[in-house]
């Protein structure tokens, strides 16, 4: 039912939007050159232009369009050359070789070289972008201008080490801004000096960035517009009002809120997609806390998956635009889903059941016991979750107390106090599950105070073996079986409930052309997006 | 006559010198409660920032703590900052990654533009409105100002917002839907200073109706009955009784006196314009420190938080030091101690 009514829903919204979305993104004539394209985002301004350790969505978004990676993922799944023409392991795996791009320049007109790559791996890289996925990386070399040598104490398998080079914000800096300063700190993060497409211009605080066209950009006759502004409009509202009216052609992850995803493409001038967030899925997960000898129990835990309807999540949070999770791999994930996972359907009575086994049995009007739901309030459909567990969870008898923190609050509670039995937090993952979605899991994800970790406390020998194989492992095919054991184990265990997946959405005018051509779209340079007359 | 005025502005400065006196326990206790309200929060900058950044080395972690001299008690980081500010030092925030005096200046002028043309459009509307209710009372005039009045009174500010948004920008495209100019010359208005001007003028209209709409509600209604009141005291009759003309009466004795009641509102409400503003900012994207507040109350910058209490304590003590001032204008008779 709830399908059914996804589909309906979609039918008014994504259906026309994508149908639209086609003729607009693929069955456009010849791009138009010049023009300003105004775009903003479902979130708010960035603490920075540029944070060298990411930072969140919203720097992310707006220091995309400056820096480029090295490489970059395909809408198709391959991964291409930016910086990098190319990347190739030695027999051991234990080192990769890359070649560099030669021609690429910084904005202030200085050569891009293997310095600029050796500074920004061992120093943004190793230090703050990609400082847990590069626990094994033991040092590069350049053994010339153009070339690059990347070495690790043990072996890395390609689509790892692909997934490093492409990394949300593994960016290449220029060495002769950052080198001697501290990169958190260094002024330039607020007016950034990249290889990218678009230079930055100006950033009047409180409103927008404005980008102007790279000239020397090394894609000749790239980008094709002159100018690119980044608006921030704190209200969804205020989103919706500026799109309809003119004022911003293009917002990416979910700009606007659903019923004016409707109302927008019934006009016929705007099309709304969920292409684009491939390599970047969202989802709702609830954290057990096993430091509570009652989550201690996997039984327990397991009955949490069956107590909670998760498709009425799905319809009535998020209007559709979400799907119950499965596993702790995504479902677009094509590389390394699979459904052969613990079945964690709504079933009540399996809650129940679960819960007598595991020595909390129902005793007339009085609970089973009582569980302290957090739910993280940094996004507000966390909240409205929370109402929705508590009801499944009172339901077969565990009595809830529900709170919603605001965002500093959560973190503290969540991932440095561990103050919570059970909470409702988010999570965004690549393809590459090493070590963004493991960590959740392995022993070694457990650090106090750092977010989005294992803050469930879960540890078991077996699973960090696993995890250290699946490091290590570079045959693909052998890899992709280990990892179909990880989610196996992962949802048996459910230290970490999927909830929902979610949806993310883009909404532009019919006039943007190359849109959601990125599985990243949000982290992509837009250096071929262009504006129909 | 010298005499009377060099007396006036004796007295003017003598009530300015005790109002100035009373603004340094005031200021104090500002700084003081807002410090420790702020620390009590849970949360610190400090966690939110070694979570942004991935931080997760103690080493790094304390060398943070020392830097942003995190490691004193509350009450020996209070007794620096408020020794700083002695010194018109703000601290720094290391969000903007900039001093805090900075922050806040690049966001306070489009604050300052919003609350004074707001309390600007409210006075002069709600007591043109509560004139015209006093002088046509118990006609369709004046319960227009009262059925109007209550509705401006009754909507919330956020709301107002929108709704003007989608009439006047989206449906009509009078107006612009938010932000305090357009980028970058989009709008192909022109250049030069003028049109800047007549620009952000453009933008200021509907934010300042949605912000003064609500204040001019309470000022016609106050005005209305002062204006009522005070043409039934006896001064006003032997005005009356000496020939003067209505007019005369109502805009030469009436007025300036039922003034006082308005003025008295004005002063006080400066604080929640200033609070009014962070809705406002937001509903139109207004580059104005309400935003600056809300995203440093999200993010736990205590230093941007408390820079902004201060100088918004500086500006509505200064805007009631002026109202004083202004009371001892219209009415010679008051003394204020």
């Amino acid at each position: 039912m709830a399908n059914v009514t996804r589909r309906i829903f979609g039918a008014g919204v994504l259906v026309t939007g994508l149908a639209a979305g086609t003729r607009a993104s693929w069955a456009q004539g010849e791009p138009r050159r010049g023009g300003t394209l105004v775009a903003t985002w479902g979130g708010g301004e960035p603490q920075a232009c540029y944070v060298p350790s990411g930072g969140g969505s919203s720097p992310t978004f707006s220091s995309s369009k400056l820096f480029e990676r090295l490489g970059n993922r395909q809408m198709n799944g391959d991964f291409v050359g930016e910086l990098a023409e190319s990347w190739k392991p030695a027999d051991d795996f234990k080192s990769y070789t890359i070649k560099l791009r030669p021609g690429v320049k910084f904005h202030d007109g200085k050569p891009m070289t293997a310095d600029d790559v050796v500074y920004s791996i061992d120093e943004i890289w190793k230090k703050y972008a990609a400082a847990s996925a590069m626990t094994d990386y033991a040092g590069i070399e350049a053994p010339d201008a153009a070339t690059v040598v990347m070495k690790f104490g043990k072996p890395i398998p390609e689509f790892f080490f692909a997934s490093l080079l492409c990394g949300n914000v593994n960016y290449i800096v220029p060495k002769h801004v950052y080198a001697g300063s501290d990169p958190i700190t260094n002024a330039a993060n607020n007016a950034p000096i990249a290889t990218g497409p678009w230079k930055f211009k100006e950033w009047v605080r409180g409103s927008h960035f404005e980008y102007v066209r790279n000239e020397d950009y090394w894609r000749k006759g790239f980008p094709y517009m002159d100018r690119l502004i980044i608006r921030y409009v704190r209200d969804p509202a205020g989103r919706a009002a500026a799109m309809e009216s003119g004022e911003i052609q293009i917002g990416v992850f979910n700009p606007v809120a659903p019923p004016d995803i409707k109302r927008l493409t019934g006009t016929g001038k705007f099309v709304a997609t969920p292409k684009g967030y491939e390599e970047a899925v969202w989802s709702t997960s609830l954290e057990c806390n096993m430091r509570n000898p009652i989550f201690a129990k996997r039984e327990v835990r397991q009955a949490m998956f069956h107590a909670v309807d998760r498709n009425l999540i799905a319809k009535t949070v998020y209007y559709g635009y979400a799907r119950p999770g499965t596993s702790p791999i995504f479902s677009p994930n094509k590389e390394f889903f699979t459904l052969d996972t613990y079945k964690t359907g709504f079933d009540p009575k399996k809650a129940a059941s679960l819960l007598d086994g595991a020595g909390y049995p129902k005793k007339g009007n009085a609970p089973r016991f009582s569980v302290n739901l957090l739910a993280a309030g940094w996004f507000a459909e966390n909240g409205k979750i929370g109402a929705i567990v508590k009801q499944g969870l009172e339901d077969v008898g565990v009595a809830v107390n529900l709170t919603v923190p605001d965002r500093p609050t959560s973190i503290k509670r969540i991932y440095t106090d561990y103050d919570f039995d059970l909470a409702i937090s988010n999570q965004a993952n690549p393809s590459e599950p090493v070590p963004s979605t493991t960590q959740y899991y392995t022993t070694d994800g457990i650090k106090k105070g750092v977010p989005f970790r294992n803050a469930s406390g879960f540890s078991k020998p077996e699973m960090d073996a696993l995890v250290e194989k699946i490091k290590v492992e570079t045959d693909p095919a052998k890899r992709k079986a280990l990892v179909v054991e990880f989610q196996k184990m992962a949802t048996v265990e459910a230290p970490n409930l999927p909830l929902v997946e979610l949806e993310s959405i883009t909404v532009a005018s019919t006039r943007v052309q190359n849109h959601s051509n990125d599985p990243n779209y949000l982290g992509a340079s837009w250096y071929d997006i262009w504006l129909a007359a | 006559m010298i005499t009377a005025v060099s007396s006036r502005q004796r007295a003017a400065l003598r009530l300015l010198r005790r109002r100035l006196v009373q603004a340094v326990p005031l200021m104090l206790g500002v700084v003081v409660i807002n410090f420790v309200l702020i620390h009590m929060a849970p949360g610190s900058f400090l966690e939110l920032m070694t979570a942004e950044n991935q931080v997760s080395d103690p080493a790094t972690v304390e060398l943070l703590r020392k830097t942003y001299g995190l490691e004193d008690p509350t009450w020996l980081q209070l007794v620096k900052y408020v020794w700083a500010l002695l010194h018109l030092d703000f601290g720094f925030s290391y969000r903007q990654n900039m001093p805090v005096i900075q922050a806040i200046a690049i966001n306070l002028p489009a604050t300052l533009l919003l609350m004074v043309s707001s309390i600007a459009l409210a006075f002069a509307v709600g007591v043109a409105a509560g004139v015209v209710a006093s002088m046509k009372v118990r006609t369709g005039w004046d319960t227009l100002v009262s059925v109007a009045a209550m509705f401006f009174f009754a909507a919330p500010s956020f709301w107002l917002g929108i709704m003007m948004i989608v009439l006047f920008a989206v449906k009509l495209g009078w107006m612009p839907v938010g932000g305090m100019s357009t980028i970058g010359g989009l709008g192909g208005s022109g250049s030069g200073l003028f049109a800047g001007i007549l620009d952000v003028l453009h933008h200021l209209i509907l934010p300042t109706l949605a912000l003064g709409l609500f204040y001019a509600a309470i000022y016609a209604r106050v005005m209305r009955s002062s204006m009522l009141e005070v043409a039934q005291l006896d001064f006003v009759r032997t005005a009356r009784a000496k020939g003067l003309s209505r007019r005369q009466v109502t805009i030469g004795h009436v007025l300036r006196n039922a003034l006082l009641p308005v003025v008295t509102i004005l002063g006080v409400q400066m604080g929640t314009v200033l609070a009014g503003s962070v809705v406002i900012e937001s509903v139109f994207s207004w580059p104005g420190v309400g935003s600056l507040l809300f995203d440093s109350v999200s993010s736990r910058n205590y230093p941007v938080v408390l820079g902004i209490m201060v100088l918004g304590s500086l500006v509505v003590i200064a805007a009631n030091i002026a109202v004083d001032l202004v009371y001892m204008w219209l009415d010679p008779r008051i003394e204020i101690r």
